[in-house]
């Protein structure tokens, strides 16, 4: 809110430059964004607390001055002006629904002379980006200005029946506001209307019709009080915002209305001509009950640790309009001023002389610890995990939590529920839905990386997906852990790669994070999931056998509605489920002490063989010192018929004893290859 | 030479292999010379090495001439003997000292030549993988996470999408508050809010822990703004929450202080200015000296100096009521901060969009 120098320095006297003043009003809560020059005047851009309306006006802010300054406030004096009548004989005001109006005020002027203001009102309005009109509507503006009450002129003889009625709208009323646009109304909005129509939208703005004119000569004057609710429902509804509905809808000086009124009156007789009437017409429904709130002053000591003299307590307390005899001291209750809607308790008082007394001069010390500090119980395995896939190559993601509708991807095992959570009011479009899968959002970021030429792109995210709300209870929200991978497995610092990534990358990866943050191995089978690959999709289980996701590639179907044209590998699994899985128990086993012997032996058999069950196989066998067993590798095409592959495994045969004899490791070893000839019909190559 | 030839005179034997071995060596005194021998390239020096030990072992070697002549000294009359051992001696010192150094030069020659051939260029690229990098956030969320943990702090999380109790009613937000409206909140077609700040995790928190408690939650929220380079309908939060018996704004300030110091530096200056937050009374927002300009005024702080950061204040006793705290007995301080708009300062982001892009070009510019 724009405010100027010199009405300020008008209603406070202050010393204070305006420079002085953005500091000094900074500090007590009434942070000022800029201070600029126009013409011989200073404007503040003051920014205004959503819960102090109170300071939406130049009194507002220069009651708070006066009390930085130990000043005294000077309000404008009132002035005698010519009075004829009373506003009762010439007029009417009923109140239909005060819930929403708990006090309206009217009174005329008339025989007024609508013209330009003069200068010095132009130029105070100017001051603070105010357009001049003419003279009424001006000083009305002026007045909201100087002490904060939205006023409303109406030309007295466009209101049929020169009557008020304060109700609310008829079902499809229409009105056209000021700002010339048609309206239409609806009955839970409040408008001000005359023996037959709506003549003005309550507390937001008046209407065309009964405004003043330049052959207006009589005017009646609104000041009143509306419900801020009312008032920000239909602002809101009809997608306005004036001056007038910003203070009504954080909330109005209710007592002030008379008063205000009268400054307006005064001001209007003066500028303009006119006699007024001699009282208003003041309908006060829902009168004010000041609050009145309880106050220790030990409190400002135990809440900020200032220690502040009570007899500078008083001051600025009273200096803000509380009233109070202060009596008994240790506990004594205060008064809240009609206009300080934001004070209700005792440590709205205590914020009070805080800001007052400078949240500068409040110590800074550490509060004394006895609880020791703690991570959440699975941070360092995911900071574990995190620095893993970035040794792997992979960046770390963060995608929105909202996306579009998609169906095509199997969830972790955590989502049983195919359906997903809407918003009721996204604002991105096409982003309804909260994500059950990182997938969408982890797809989208690698199809913006290859429009942007990037082709060698892993990426893994971890974050919350979201079931759906069943029974009124709030949707689930497990933690996810996502990795794709496509392009070339690229080296640091070097343009090309010796090969492109594929499913062992991702599997590789994933199993190192594993390794990383000490948890049992995973372990993978082959599986069919609707988003990848058939024969190239793995089911994902931890060590006890529960199943926490699917890696693989994706399928053709899902890419190319991505539109891409190279192999993606993406793997999504329940990290929750992960991390509560079993641990790496460390169990220190003795060196051997006697030397191993090592047999190579290559199987041909069904590709449909799975490496783990030939590994299975062999440890099932249970031949003697035969300690271990792992792939060498294995070898497909040339001589090999099409539907077979050739796996080459490395056994290891040692003796806690002593030294196996030659003639002993060939016995079992081949004791052992016969029988996995056996078992799986291979052959031996 | 055989045995039925008319034997030489010991001294005429040692001559004639002297004499030999001048004639074999002849084509190798030219590696003694710096100019020819770097003629010699690394396969020419090591067969020359090799035929060179030839020559030594025959000319020197025990089935040498000289050998068989040394030998011979017995036919040498018992006078002449320590002349002949001496011309003996002469001779062979003057072989060995030539032959070593012939011997000493192609092996240097070759060493260097090896060397050469050898060396690698030490500034190719170290053999490895290409690494990935944390997210930004993640960098800074998990140095704030150390920084409190060091203070006292348990990190606490919670739920994303919240009811309206603890999203609102338990923050002390009235009713009609305009961050209720669907205008700022994101609703699910079930009427739940997403969480538009991390204060939630506050009330869990004491429901969970009771009081006294320590915590900070980092976490995502939700507020309606259309994205722009300052804005986004997500980003990430850290709340701060302490309540014991005698904690005071001293405290608040003391804490926020510390946490900014180790953040950005040592000479970080916090301020305090009044505001307004419904779940705080009385309220602070704080403001940190400029970490760029050291409040000189510069593009970051607008000028000013200051950098506006985050929301504080002692909690709200409703705030305490709503989870059964006696305000009476307890107090504490909480305060809020965007991690986003941390990092936005921290590494001068012109459009926070960026954030959650995740082009590859950017998130490889973070640690
Ligand atoms: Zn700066």
């Amino acid at each position: 809110m724009l405010i100027s120098y010199n009405w300020l320095r008008e209603l406070t006297n202050t010393s204070l430059s305006p420079q002085k003043l953005r500091d000094r009003l900074t500090m007590v809560g009434l942070a000022i964004d800029a201070v600029e020059m126009h013409a011989d005047d200073s404007v503040l851009d003051v920014e205004v607390p959503s819960n102090r309306p109170d300071c939406l006006s130049h009194v507002g802010i220069a009651r708070e001055v006066t009390v930085i300054e130990r000043k005294e406030l000077v309000l404008p004096e009132p002035r005698s002006v010519k009075m004829a009548g009373r506003s009762a004989d010439l007029t009417s005001v009923e109140i239909k629904d005060p819930d929403l109006c708990p006090r309206y005020a009217a009174r005329l002027v008339r025989g007024v002379k609508i013209g330009p203001s003069p200068d010095w009102l132009v130029k105070r309005l100017e001051a603070i980006g105010q357009r001049p009109i003419n003279n009424v509507a001006d000083i009305t503006n002026y007045v909201l200005h100087e002490v904060g009450q939205p006023l409303h002129a109406f030309d007295f003889h466009r209101l049929s029946g020169r009557r008020i009625v304060v109700r609310r709208a008829a079902h499809g009323e229409k009105l056209r506001t000021l700002d010339g646009l048609d309206r239409e109304l609806s009955e839970d909005m409040l408008v001000i209307a005359d023996a037959e129509k709506a003549v003005a939208l309550a507390g937001i703005m008046g209407g065309e019709d009964s405004e003043i004119s330049d052959r207006t000569t009589d005017v009646l004057i609104e000041s009143a009080y509306f419900d801020p609710n009312s008032v920000r429902r239909t602002a809101r509804r009809l997608g306005m915002d004036t001056e007038a509905s910003r203070r009504f809808e954080r909330g109005a000086d209710r007592e002030h209305v008379l008063r205000a009124q009268a400054r307006c009156v005064e001001l209007i007789c003066e500028l303009a001509g006119g006699v007024a009437t001699e009282d208003a017409i003041d309908v006060y429904p829902q009168p004010f009950v000041s609050r009145v709130v309880e106050f220790r002053p030990e409190r400002v000591k135990g809440l900020t640790s200032l220690n502040v003299k009570t007899d500078e307590m008083v001051r600025i307390l009273t200096g803000l309009g509380f009233k109070s005899d202060y009596f008994p001291l240790e506990k004594f209750t205060a008064e809240v001023p009609s206009w300080r809607i934001d004070v209700d308790q005792e440590e709205d008082l205590v914020e009070e002389i805080a800001r007052h007394s400078g949240y500068d001069q409040i110590a800074s010390e550490l509060p004394p610890s006895n609880i020791p500090g703690e991570y959440q119980p699975t941070e360092m395995k995911q900071r574990s995990l995190r620095r893993a896939l970035n040794a792997c190559g992979y960046d770390e993601a963060i995608t929105f939590s909202f996306i579009t509708r998609e169906e095509q991807f199997e969830l972790i095992p955590a989502l049983n529920a195919e359906a997903q959570t809407e918003l009721k009011n996204p604002i991105i479009e096409g982003a309804t839905w909260m994500r059950s899968s990182l997938l969408p959002g982890l797809l989208n970021s690698l199809r913006h990386n290859l429009n942007h030429g990037i082709r060698d792109v892993r990426l893994f995210e971890i974050g919350r997906v979201f079931g759906v709300s069943s029974d009124g209870e709030l949707p689930e929200e497990p933690l996810a852990l996502t990795m794709i991978a496509t392009g070339a497995a690229v080296e640091e610092n070097k343009a090309q790669a010796d090969r492109e990534l594929d499913f062992f990358d991702v599997k590789g990866a994933l199993e190192a994070a594993v390794d990383w943050m000490n948890l049992s191995p995973l372990v993978f089978a082959g599986t069919t999931a609707k988003h990848l690959r058939a024969g190239q999709a793995a089911v994902i289980k931890r060590a006890d056998g529960v199943a926490i996701g699917t890696l693989g590639r994706l399928a053709e179907a899902v890419a190319s509605a991505y539109k891409f044209r190279q192999p993606v590998y993406v793997m999504e699994l329940d990290l929750g489920s992960l991390l509560s899985g079993p641990e790496r128990g460390i169990q220190y086993s003795p060196l051997p002490r006697y030397p191993s012997v090592m047999r190579d032996i290559s199987l041909l058999l069904n590709r449909t063989v799975a490496l783990d069950e030939i590994l299975s196989a062999v440890r099932n066998q249970g031949v003697a010192d035969c300690r271990n067993v792992m792939l060498v590798g294995t070898f497909a095409g040339a001589n090999i018929p099409p539907d077979k592959r050739s796996v080459t495994l490395r056994l290891e045969y040692r003796s806690d004893e002593r030294t196996l004899r030659d003639e002993e490791v060939e016995e079992r070893h081949s004791q052992l290859t016969s029988s996995l000839l056996q078992t799986f019909g291979a052959e031996q190559r | 030479m055989t045995e039925n030839q008319p034997a030489l005179t010991p001294e005429r034997q040692v001559e004639a292999a002297r004499k030999a071995f001048d004639e074999d060596i002849e084509r190798f005194v030219r590696f003694c010379d710096p100019a020819q021998l770097a003629q010699a390239d690394l396969e020419t020096a090591v067969a020359e090495e090799r035929a060179f030990a030839e020559v030594r072992a025959r000319h020197l070697g025990k089935k040498s001439e000289l050998a068989a002549a040394k030998k011979s000294i017995g036919r040498v009359a018992a006078d002449m003997r320590p002349a002949f051992g001496q011309l003996v001696r002469s001779h062979e010192e003057a072989m060995v000292q030539q032959v070593e150094l012939i011997e000493a030069s192609l092996k240097e020659h070759i060493e260097a030549q090896r060397t050469a051939r050898e060396s690698i260029d030490v500034t190719m690229p170290g053999r490895r993988p290409r690494s990935g990098h944390r997210h930004p956030i993640t960098l800074l969320r998990e140095r704030i996470e150390d920084i409190f943990v060091a203070l006292g702090y348990a990190i606490e999380d919670d739920r994303e999408i919240e009811t309206d109790f603890y999203n609102f009613d338990a923050l002390n937000i009235p009713d009609h508050h305009p961050a209720r409206a669907s205008q700022d909140t994101f609703y699910t077609t079930e009427g739940f809010a997403l969480r538009t700040q991390t204060s939630t995790v506050q009330i869990h928190a004491m429901q969970r822990r009771g009081v006294p408690v320590r915590m900070i939650a980092p976490g995502r929220v939700f507020r309606r703004d259309t994205p722009d380079p300052t804005h986004n309908p997500m980003f990430f939060q850290v709340e701060g929450l302490c309540v014991d018996r005698g904690i005071t704004m001293a405290h608040l300030k003391g804490t926020v202080a510390e946490f900014l110091r180790r953040m950005f530096g040592p000479d970080t200056v916090t301020r305090f200015r009044p505001s307004y937050f419904p779940f705080t009374e009385p309220s602070a927002e704080f403001d940190f000296s400029c970490f760029k300009c050291k409040g000189s005024g510069c593009r970051i702080c607008k000028n000013s100096g200051w950098i506006e950061l985050g929301g504080s204040g002692m909690v709200h006793p409703n705030v305490l009521r709503a989870v059964g705290v006696d305000p009476q007995v307890y107090s504490g301080f909480a305060f809020g901060l965007g991690i986003d708009r941390m990092c936005a300062l921290m590494y001068e982001l012109d459009d926070i969009r960026l954030l959650f892009e995740n082009d590859v070009r950017f998130l490889e510019q973070f640690e």
